[in-house]
């Protein structure tokens, strides 16, 4: 009898479990800084909280990508962290999924760019690089960025890349670095 | 067999009005739509008679987050501000209130299982992810172990550390090795028929009124568009 399905293209029940759980471990990481972010949030500055922190909540996808290492994992990585968000620990409700398929099509369509190849330092550059461009987009309707000046605009951007180069792009690619030096996974 | 008698809306039927309403409402610029939302989504937790403290709990801790939306259209806005600032203050609102009338009505089984019933989400997936989260409270416990065993050798973890995320890769590898083998050892196989031990209803009605509500919503927001 089969009891594990040894297809790649598929997602192990074993793959499915690592992910949720790393999504509900990325949960609790939210919950411990949130009142930083809270605080910043509650007034006009909010924006700019957002934008500087999004690195944080975009790193779940690349994650997901550079470790598993297979098209469209970091959107179901991603969706998968944002439906545990909203199950589990978020005052944002349905944008919570909505934002987390965005954010994970922005991820994915930077690995996409190296044809899937690349799962290293060229494919999160591109990764960090198509989540800052596709989330902005989505922000520019969801949360009325269009409603700001261009000055302010073209700052959220640079900050947003900022964020999201740094946390979905450098740290991924660190803990990428460790994982591999540690032979906990092959990568 | 399972069989539970429900007073509301089956749960895929209220997973499809919040992403089917939740969608256009990213893109529609209406306070009286999302006015309109919230009041019949706080009249639909009333019905359900769902935990009023809980409930007054979740939305006073999104008022930081309406209220900075808020805010921040009235002074870094451009054009009608004040239309601007009441559109996006109360969008926090309306997206929350439509997740809360599924996950304040429904447990997690019932809303994963139902999308498996209907939407035919795969069981990999339901049972994947009920089994992490029933480890939900030894997850909490491990990463408070994690933490404090940094700060017992006097160098405390931070989020923008890549050690830190090593040592949660690494329990997290651990134990969906552990659970997978532990649920495949009991008898579960990917990608196989299961013995459905649970009846989920969905009258045809329901799917009509989700269909309705969602047609109602995109023609009043962007043909009738109100301010």
């Amino acid at each position: 009898m089969q009891t594990v399905d040894h297809n790649q293209h598929h997602f192990s029940l074993r793959d499915v479990i690592f992910l949720a759980i790393i999504a509900i471990f990325f949960g609790l990481i939210y919950q411990g800084w949130s009142y930083i972010y809270y605080l910043l949030a509650a007034t006009p500055l909010k924006p700019f909280a957002n934008d500087l922190t999004l690195g944080v909540w975009v790193m779940a996808g690349p994650l997901a990508g550079v470790l598993l290492k297979r098209p469209g994992v970091s959107t179901i990585g991603e969706v998968l962290a944002s439906a545990v968000e909203m199950l589990l620990f978020s005052s944002w409700g349905a944008a919570d999924l909505l934002s987390g398929f965005v954010q994970g099509i922005g991820s994915d369509l930077g690995f996409a760019t190296t044809g899937y190849r690349n799962w290293s330092k060229l494919g999160l550059f591109w990764s960090t690089l198509w989540s800052t461009i596709i989330t902005f987009i989505w922000d520019w309707f969801k949360s009325g960025y269009s409603k700001y000046s261009l000055a302010m605009n073209c700052s959220l951007f640079v900050i947003r890349f900022i964020s999201i180069g740094f946390f979905a792009g450098i740290l991924v690619y660190w803990i990428a670095r460790l994982v591999r030096r540690s032979g906990l996974m092959k990568l | 067999m399972n069989r539970t008698k429900r007073r509301g809306l089956n749960p895929t039927i209220l997973f499809v009005i919040m992403l089917g309403i939740g969608l256009p409402l990213s893109f529609s610029r209406s306070v009286i739509l999302n006015a309109i939302i919230m009041l019949f989504t706080v009249l639909y937790l009333c019905w359900e008679r769902v935990r009023l403290r809980t409930a007054l709990l979740v939305l006073l801790i999104a008022f930081p987050l309406a209220f900075g939306s808020w805010a921040s259209f009235m002074f870094f806005g451009t054009g009608d501000r004040l239309h601007a600032a009441w559109i996006y203050g109360t969008r926090v609102y309306a997206y929350l209130l439509l997740a809360m009338i599924l996950t304040m009505t429904h447990s997690v089984q019932e809303i994963l299982l139902s999308l498996h019933h209907h939407l035919h989400l795969s069981n990999t997936f339901v049972y994947g992810l009920l089994g992490s989260f029933n480890m939900m409270k030894n997850l909490r416990d491990q990463y408070r172990r994690i933490k404090y065993s940094a700060m017992l050798r006097d160098a405390p973890y931070h989020f923008w550390q890549a050690h830190f995320y090593l040592r949660l890769i690494i329990t997290a590898l651990n134990w969906s090795n552990d659970l997978a083998i532990a649920m495949t050892s009991q008898g579960f196989t990917e990608g196989a028929e299961r013995t459905e031990l649970s009846v989920d209803p969905l009258p045809a009605w329901q799917w009509g009124l989700a269909g309705l509500l969602i047609v109602l919503y995109c023609g009043a927001a962007f043909l009738w568009r109100p301010w």
